[in-house]
């Protein structure tokens, strides 16, 4: 077993949420781990150690992504989201008001991976039907909902951009 | 009273620019702090509202604003007048301006005059509130004239226009503008405030979130916009969205892994590879030698200085010797060891791979039938692991089967070992305190008692505890069973000089050790019935298999007679139970802990018996439901109210039985596995700890307690605490509409705190969430405090407004929360009703000195001690119940089981939030179907876990959770204030209606569905079984 100081460095520059960060890391630092502890963005959770449960799930150049299965210098030159990136100039991204108005959420500790896995559908295919909704969260789990009214959350959001609103 | 200011500013822009600004009221209005509305009487008259009030006291004030004098572009008077708290005021204030440089220096001065008894009895507080005002006023003006805020509001096109983006630069923006709220700069104030008078914060880098102008929003801003969409006058009842979800949905919820402390250091621990060995050695001299590593921790070096954890067993369960690492030998796979503790966690990992440990491995015994021989003891000092043995015995049993028309013989069924995983694993925070007593932060969901197993272990007086609680991501039960990590954590950083140590359990840890729900296996069922399919008695053996430490049990072994004749009638019931020790992770309660295994098994035999003697599955409930209510079963436990027939017919409309039944038929000429199967169950609440002498009658506890604080702070807002240990259950939501409806206000004007907190003085023994109660105890808490509280209230109410507590009402004025007398202006508010108490207390009578506004309130059930010998009593308050009904089909090529519909009815009597109730249900019905299906923690005969991973246990995803139909009904329990039954656990009902449904849809083949998990293996198992025709015998007398 090699002493982690043996491996020098690497510095990364990415783009979180809008902000560019230049960081030295180890390089077998995983993204979810930079971007709770370099970064003090604690909204991504990390509740599995085998890709299985999607509570770190974040965008990177706008796919979901398991940001425990990815090192952060693979996400170097790449534009991180994270859920602190959703809301803007202090107006909520419609699925989160949409999962608090349809009690998506319990505990929370899934709903920041689920919003981001959402919030990847619903770019590539707005007005997506529960079929489209259920598989893309098929790599989240939510032990506490049932899954129900995470479902309702999300499809009300796409419900609204079908009707054009 | 009167008084008066004055003072100067200065601003960048020209006077002309300033007294343009000045003199026009529509402009001016909008900068007095909390300004909400604003209408023109004429051109130099403004009628504006305001919202007023002191921290969260809220009301809306009407001032008629008149520009008295004006002179360009020196000088402007206005004139202010209004009702204020059952008096009234005027106000003028003036405005001087001088050329400064380019800018201007603004000379003011105000005269404010005030009348009306409430004012002067608050005369001291007042002042500085005006001139808190005041300073609003003039930082506005600042702001508004500066240059980012010229460059934000260029010359009005018109003047709606200019309104809104002055309105949006000051962040004085009405709600329904901007519905969501909290700017991240504000949230991370909030945070910053959640962990006030803690030892540090949630580390939240200052350049990763993004920068925000500061603006006045309230903590629960994104709350009161939901109260206000919801426009209710009752709270209680209301589907209101919760409080919680502000902080959650934007991630800033203050999970403990989030949690950071300076100097923080990070434990990892070596655990384990065997299921029982004898540990040789332990060399961790290569990982103290790797830099970062500050120091292990083995298991001698922890028995030399802690004493094992209290045990609850009798006899010679006692000399069981649990401690945090194991000291002589492992008797589980995945036991901690060793304990290593460095700077970061990545090294502390790294070091626990340089640890090197010998063992011996030695037989195991990975069944309750191994467990039985002896042959592998895991506790020499309890010299067996038969660690429980009682009968319970009620009725006549041989009387009933010497009687009985039918005897149904079932040889074994087994309730499988599975395990609510909640998805925030176990974590805490521990620091040694430099006076010798340890703080946490952690996860603990029944933190109460952790603090009474951990003080003795580690020597210190329960005061000497500091124990905290956030936001925890799921419990269900298992975060129950984390008191031996905190105590670790504690000695850890005892160790390290005191630095803070954090633990945050992996997903693998958690799966080897952090908490399986209980495996029992059922043996020897033997069930009376009379001729028309009454069940008359029961006899069987049942074995619980606890794993390696029994920690919370054999609780377990009395908790489940808490409904010991399930749903049905029968009076004679004999269970010889026992619980065995084996060599796999420690049980833990989980969700529905010990009574849905006992549930599953009475809805086994309900659906056998109806097979075997060829009644439908719900003629055969119908002949055997309880049906009247408060009913005492034979054991002394009181139902106290239910429908269980009306929730079937509920449940038949809801899924739309006769069509499916129709199908079913179709399905079946075709040849075709189609089954449907009902389960009904119950979610028995509010436990009497009585029944813990059941199991060991030299135990201290009985009854129940539960704690809330009430208080008005100083500000007069009111401020909550409470025992409970929410991980999802939004007690921070239903907590405020109880209170809203006590004292007649909003629920977003009352502040609820987050967590458990030793320190908040809000926590009695039995304190925390567990066991479907929080409806019941902690709101009978909470109402109990307000009860108080508005005593107290309206004795100082009464004394200040010289009126008659009879005559006074609890409502909102003007100035938000007060006391008024009834039918007249006449009012005071809570913030004045405080300052008599905190800043203002001269004058009054003596016996207002019992007065404090600060209550605490302990709700005690009315339990009686149970008949310890007899195994009788009331062991629980409430029971909620549940109906499932499923349709399933099994894939007569794969064995695959597909559920084609599902319904689930309700009843937890009076609901207090429909959203919340029915978010609870979904849940219960997840983790029902997960472990229905696929949730199983399985040990090879070595005992090792084969489902050590979320990879390989797989818990329920969305692809394969049905579409759920829910709906209810209200019994209301008579035994509690609301009529509320505690509820969430859910009785296990999905695992009791699967079994019924794959019963049904095997019916064809002979098959007896006697195990509680249905995998594909399992039922292609169950199918190929040679004894599958011989495992139930009937023996009939009659017919
Ligand atoms: S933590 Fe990344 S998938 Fe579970
Ligand atoms: S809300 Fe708790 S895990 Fe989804």
């Amino acid at each position: 077993m090699s002493t982690p100081d043996a491996i020098p460095p690497v510095t990364i520059e990415l783009t979180v949420n809008g902000r560019k960060y230049c960081r030295e890391v180890e390089p077998r630092l995983l993204l979810v781990e930079f971007l709770r502890e370099e970064l003090g963005l604690t909204g991504t959770h990390i509740g599995c150690d085998t890709s299985y449960c999607g509570a770190c799930t974040v965008q990177l150049n706008g796919a979901p992504i398991k940001s425990c299965t990815l090192f952060a210098v693979q996400a170097d030159g790449g534009e991180v989201l994270t859920v602190e990136g959703l809301e803007q100039d202090g107006e909520l991204h419609p699925l989160q008001k949409s999962f608090s108005e349809h009690h998506g959420l319990q505990c929370g500790y899934c709903t920041p991976g689920m919003l981001m896995s959402a919030h990847a559908l619903l770019a590539g295919n707005p007005g997506a039907d529960r079929k489209a909704i259920k598989k893309a969260i098929a790599g989240n789990v939510c032990r506490c909902t049932g899954y129900q009214n995470i479902l309702k959350a999300i499809e009300a959001v796409a419900n609204d951009a079908g009707e054009g609103k | 009273m009167e008084m008066k200011f004055s003072g100067q500013f200065e601003v960048s822009p020209p006077p002309a620019e300033v007294f343009a600004l000045l003199s026009d009221p529509q402009k001016f209005a909008p900068l007095l702090p909390t300004f909400s509305s604003l209408e023109m009487k004429d051109a130099n008259t403004a009628l504006v509202k305001v919202s007023v009030g002191i921290g969260k006291i809220r009301g809306t004030a009407s001032t008629q604003l008149t520009l008295q004098k004006k002179t360009e572009p020196t000088h402007a008077t206005y004139l202010g007048t209004g009702k204020v708290m059952g008096g009234a005021y005027t106000m003028i204030s003036s405005y001087d301006l001088e050329p400064k440089g380019s800018g201007t220096l603004v000379k003011w001065r105000g005269e404010v005059q005030l009348v009306g008894k409430i004012l002067s009895l608050a005369g001291g507080g007042m002042q500085g509130y005006a001139e808190q005002q005041i300073n609003a006023v003039i930082t506005s003006l600042q702001q508004a004239m500066s240059p980012e805020g010229r460059r934000g509001a260029p010359a009005p096109a018109d003047e709606a226009g200019w309104l809104q983006r002055l309105l949006r630069l000051l962040g004085l923006a009405p709600a329904a503008d901007q519905p969501g709220g909290t700017p991240p700069a504000d949230a991370a104030a909030a945070t910053a405030k959640l962990t006030a008078g803690w030892t540090g914060t949630a580390r939240a880098e200052r350049g990763a979130r993004a920068l925000s102008p500061l603006k006045s929003a309230g903590r629960s801003k994104d709350f009161s916009a939901i109260v206000d969409r919801q426009a209710s006058d009752k709270w209680v009842h209301a589907a209101l969205s919760r409080k919680e979800d502000g902080r959650l949905i934007r991630g800033q919820g203050l999970f403990v892994d989030d949690y950071r402390v300076d100097g923080m250091l990070y434990m990892n621990l070596v655990r384990s590879p065997y299921a029982h060995a004898r540990i040789v050695r332990i060399d961790t001299a290569r990982a103290e030698a790797l830099p970062g590593v500050v120091c292990t921790l083995t298991g001698p070096e922890i028995a030399a200085v802690c004493s094992p954890f209290m045990q609850i067993g009798p006899g010679t369960a006692q000399n069981i010797r649990d401690f945090p690492l194991a000291v002589e030998k492992a008797i589980y796979q995945g036991e901690p060891v060793v304990a290593v503790i460095a700077e970061n966690a990545r090294i502390a990992a790294d070091a626990a791979q340089l640890v090197e440990v010998e063992y011996e491995a030695l037989p195991v015994a990975t069944d309750w039938k191994s467990a039985l021989e002896d042959k592998a003891v895991l506790h020499p000092g309890m010299g067996t692991n038969h660690h429980w043995h009682g009968v319970y015995d009620f009725g006549d049993v041989d009387k009933a089967f010497a009687e009985a028309a039918h005897v149904v013989k079932i040889d074994q069924m087994d309730f499988h070992r599975t395990a609510s995983t909640p998805l925030e694993t176990h974590a805490v925070v521990a620091t040694w305190q430099p006076t010798g007593g340890v703080d946490f932060f952690c996860n603990n969901s029944f933190p109460a008692i952790a603090i009474q197993m951990i003080a003795p272990a580690l020597g210190l007086g329960i005061d000497q505890i500091r124990c905290k609680t956030q936001d925890i991501g799921g419990s269900f039960g298992i975060k129950i069973g984390n008191y031996p990590y905190m105590a670790l954590a504690a000695l850890a950083s005892k160790k390290c000089g005191g630095r803070p140590v954090k633990w945050v359990e992996t997903r693998n840890e958690h799966m080897l050790a952090g908490g399986h729900g209980g495996e029992r296996t059922f043996l020897d069922t033997e069930v009376a019935l009379d001729k028309d399919g009454t069940i008359t008695a029961i006899r069987a053996r049942h074995i619980d298999d606890c794993g390696a430490y029994p920690r919370y049990e054999p609780l377990g072994c009395v908790i489940w007679s808490q409904v010991l004749p399930a749903c049905y009638k029968l009076r004679n019931i004999r269970i010889d139970f026992n619980q065995v020790v084996t060599n796999k992770g420690p049980a833990s309660p989980n969700r529905g802990y010990s009574r849905l295994q006992h549930l599953w098994f009475m809805e086994r035999v309900i659906d056998i018996c109806a097979h075997a003697l060829n009644i439908p599955g719900d003629a055969m409930r119908l002949a055997n439901y309880v049906r009247e209510f408060p009913y005492t079963t034979p054991n002394g436990c009181v139902y106290d109210s239910g429908d269980y027939p009306l929730m079937l017919e509920k449940a038949k409309a809801l899924i739309g039985w006769d069509e499916w039944k129709k199908k079913q038929a179709e399905a079946r000429a075709e040849g075709r596995w189609f089954g449907i199967g009902i389960g009904t169950t119950l979610d028995s609440g509010t436990n009497n700890f009585g029944q813990s002498r059941i199991v060991n009658p030299y135990l201290p506890f009985s009854g129940n307690s539960e704690v809330a604080t009430i208080k008005l702070d100083l500000d007069g807002t009111v401020v909550v605490t409470l025992g409970s240990t929410p991980s999802g259950q939004g007690h921070e939501t239903t907590t405020a509409q109880v209170v809203a409806d006590e004292l007649g206000i909003r629920p977003d004007m009352v502040e609820v705190r987050t967590g458990f907190d030793t320190a908040a003085n809000s926590h009695g023994g039995h304190s925390g969430s567990y066991a479907s109660q929080f409806a019941v105890t902690g709101l009978s808490a909470v109402h109990g405090a307000c009860q108080k509280l508005k005593r107290e209230m309206k004795t100082l109410a009464a004394f200040a407004l010289e009126a008659n507590e009879d005559d006074l009402e609890f409502t909102i004025g003007q100035q938000g929360p007060e006391l008024r007398v009834k039918g007249t202006e006449r009012g005071i508010n809570y913030w004045a009703l405080s300052a008599m108490v905190n800043i203002n207390t001269a004058g009054q009578p003596a016996h207002f000195t019992d007065i404090t506004l600060n209550i605490r309130h302990v709700y005690r059930p009315p339990f009686k001690i149970p008949d310890v010998d007899k195994k009788m009593g009331n062991l629980t308050l409430t029971y909620a119940s549940q109906l499932h009904i499923a349709v399933v089909e099994v894939d007569r090529l794969t064995c695959v089981p597909k559920i084609l519909a599902y319904a689930a009815i309700d009843d937890c009597g009076k609901v207090i939030n429909p959203k919340i109730v029915a978010g609870q249900v979904h849940g219960a019905v997840a983790h029902g179907i997960g472990a229905a299906l696929m949730e199983a923690h399985i040990y090879d005969r070595d005992g090792n876990l084969l489902t050590s991973t979320f990879t390989d246990y797989a818990p329920i995803t969305a692809m394969s959770m049905p579409d759920l139909l829910y709906d209810d009904i209200e019994t209301p329990s008579p035994f509690s204030y609301n009529g509320a039954k505690g509820m969430g656990e859910g009785g296990g009902a999905p695992l009791h209606t699967i079994s019924a449904a794959i019963q049904d849809a095997l019916a064809g083949e002979d098959v007896v569905i006697r195990k509680s998990i249905n995998s594909p293996n399992d039922l292609y198992e169950a199918l190929k079984r040679a004894d599958r025709a011989s495992a139930v015998k009937v023996e009939s007398r009659i017919g």
